[in-house]
């Protein structure tokens, strides 16, 4: 379903971003104005140790065909938790929505742990300027972990559909050690909660919507989901626990599932047509994936090689 | 003249410490304290679990267990047994309760003996963080099993962080649940310490919970007060709170360490702070010299109780004392 690949068409070394950041844009996400598209990523800054990363919030307006970077975000777009926050260390992804004349955000904040490297939860702000900045309506996250889902609880994306509103998320399901004394990965996957304010979520409380491709130990991330043609699509990414970050045969890959009812899907990888070409921009990792009818025609944005150092690229879609 | 039991102090006759760990061997994991004790009434004993640690690592780092120790039931200052084991393992890797289970609460309802406790995690900007998780025994309390890996009341808007000290209660066929919640780290000389206030919330089963979001209890001390060991009971037609405070800085010590505070309200809802009313306060020697905190009042065949712990926040154990008067405990 690939109708025409763009290629990378933002890198953030051709812009000056938020304070103190350099690179990385990830996990592409929009938001429609009337003469451009916004896309929301996550940046990072580097702390004074020099050794860990922070990601902050930005924007870049561009064309609706995703051809022209028009302007990009030089402000604190949200600012990150204050000491002790579930999203101290930063934020990323966030998911956008319009309602009720505001701009709501679903955060992913990122706080650091001893024992393994990090947790996560998902926030809730909100935009009275059109989205160019953000507040919080209070210190703590909208959904963290539960009896079932107990940790790493994040990459909320949200459809306001069939009446209600749906939310997609990761959920972690365990820490697990390649060889001993080698750092824990984590294994999380892909759950639903429904809602009727946008506010308020019921959780399915460790239900793992989407079949493993790659045995139980698959990670499953970033669900993004459109309606067209009369049925419901979904992207999101997966790859392998271990081993991830340097063997691109290990690395994130970019699945499809559809569904007509938003509570079963199908899924089915090959149907998206993403193939991997050595050597691209997106030759060793595909990542991030963002479900968007820009002007439109439907394109997927994404994050290519080394989880998006260097930038996002589009597709554009032809679905069915 | 009479008292009006409205009024009036309660009147508490201290029975000494009744348990300390530090005189207990064999078992490695029960080193040192005895905090929050949380009693259940068995047939011939008054079971009351308490917290502990094993001794700190290379790190001078803690984890903490729960368990319990029988009292005899007509005299509770004698102890009959003490558990073999922590009730419950820490809990694995990257979970909310890996390094410690503290402090614990148990109920019995429905033939289920239901545990809820703080499990702590460890952070890297902050010490720590905790959560409240749930778990069941089938032994008659003796161990417990976690209903899941997480915790079973969420954080949220309101409550960023630090949730803990549950007390678990059963009122008007709901559950209900006093806990904290962290309303900030504050930096005291470099350190970031929590600041928390007293919480609660309703739940029909144990597990889906409805948060009330506001504090119970106003601040006395200083804005920055902290509130923990919410303990709730219903006598004499009203709801009855113990619980303990202190000062958010330099707090162990004898002027800003824990006392015990109390409060009572109609409705579980609105409460009326009546520290002066609380009627146990430190000793002038002895192990309850500087501070006196975590207070849980039960009552067993007429008598109530209050356990309670003493200087260092249970390092030597908890003792109890007896009220002097009658209360009516009947619903």
């Amino acid at each position: 379903m690939i109708l025409r690949r763009l290629g990378k068409v933002f890198d953030p070394a051709d812009h000056t971003l938020p304070p103190g950041c350099k690179e990385f844009a990830q996990s592409p996400q929009t938001l429609h104005f009337d003469a451009f598209t916004r896309v929301y990523f996550s940046t990072r800054s580097t702390d004074p140790s020099g050794a860990t990363f922070r990601s902050h919030m930005a924007f870049a307006d561009m064309t609706p065909d995703f051809a022209t970077v028009l302007r990009v975000s030089a402000h604190t777009v949200l600012p990150l938790g204050d000491l002790g926050t579930f999203d101290e260390h930063g934020i990323f992804p966030m998911n956008v929505i319009r309602e009720g004349g505001q701009i709501w955000g679903y955060t992913c904040g990122w706080n650091r742990r001893r024992s393994v490297s990090v947790d996560t939860a998902i926030g809730f702000v909100v935009s009275d300027d059109q989205g160019e900045t953000f507040r919080r309506l209070g210190p703590g996250p909208i959904l963290g972990p539960s009896l079932n889902e107990p940790f790493l609880v994040g990459d909320a994306f949200v459809l306001k559909a069939m009446g209600g509103f749906h939310m997609w998320y990761m959920f972690g399901q365990r820490w697990v050690t390649e060889t001993a004394g080698s750092a824990p990965d984590r294994v999380y996957k892909i759950g639903h909660a429904t809602s009727l304010d946008g506010l308020n979520w019921a959780k399915q409380d460790g239900v793992q919507i989407l079949p493993d491709r790659l045995g139980p130990d698959e990670c499953q991330a970033l669900p993004s989901v459109i309606q067209w043609s009369g049925r419901y699509h979904m992207v999101f990414c997966y790859r392998a626990v271990h081993g991830f970050r340097t063997d691109p045969a290990k690395g994130y890959r970019i699945g499809y599932a559809h569904s007509t009812d938003l509570q079963r899907w199908t899924r089915d990888d090959a149907a998206l047509g993403l193939t991997v070409q050595a050597g691209d921009w997106d030759g060793e990792m595909q990542c991030y994936p963002h479900l968007t009818v820009s002007g439109g025609r439907p394109f997927m944005l994404y994050n290519g090689n080394a989880f998006g150092r260097r930038g996002f690229g589009a597709v554009e879609l032809s679905l069915a | 003249m009479s008292i009006d039991p409205t009024t009036a102090p309660f009147s508490w006759t201290k029975l000494g410490k009744v348990f300390d760990p530090r005189q207990i061997s064999g078992r490695p994991w029960l080193r040192e304290f005895a905090q929050a004790p949380a009693a259940l009434l068995l047939d011939d004993v008054i079971r009351v679990y308490f917290s502990c640690r094993p001794p700190p690592d290379a790190l001078g780092q803690y984890v903490s267990y729960s368990a319990y120790v029988d009292l005899d039931r007509t005299d509770p200052t004698r102890v009959l047994d003490v558990a073999q084991n922590p009730i419950l393992t820490l809990g694995g890797l990257g979970t909310f309760d890996e390094f410690g289970t503290y402090p614990v609460s148990i109920i019995r309802h429905d033939n289920r003996i239901r545990a809820y406790y703080g499990g702590w995690t460890r952070c890297v900007s902050v010490p720590f963080n905790v959560a409240i998780g749930c778990a069941e025994s089938t032994d008659g309390g003796v161990s417990f099993h976690r209903l899941g890996p997480g915790p079973v009341i969420p954080y949220s808007l309101h409550e960023p962080f630090v949730m803990s000290g549950p007390k678990i209660r059963r009122f008007n066929d709901l559950y209900h649940l006093f806990y904290i919640a962290g309303t900030s780290w504050k930096m005291v000389e470099g350190r970031p310490e929590p600041v928390y206030r007293i919480r609660m919330a309703t739940s029909a089963d144990g597990l889906t919970w409805t948060k009330l979001d506001r504090n119970l209890i106003d601040t006395v001390v200083e804005a920055d007060e902290a509130q923990a060991s919410p303990d709730v009971f219903f006598a004499d037609g009203r709801y009855h709170m113990f619980f303990c405070y202190r000062y958010s800085e330099r707090y162990r010590s004898h002027a800003r360490g824990y006392r015990i505070g109390y409060a009572h309200s109609p409705d579980l809802i609105s409460w009326t702070r009546e520290d002066a009313r609380a009627g146990l306060d430190v000793s002038d020697t002895g192990w309850d010299s500087e501070m006196v905190s975590y207070p849980h009042v039960f009552h067993v065949d007429g008598t109530t109780y209050m356990a309670y712990l003493g200087n260092g926040v249970g390092r030597e154990g908890f003792g109890l004392a007896r009220l002097a008067t009658a209360l009516n405990w009947g619903t």
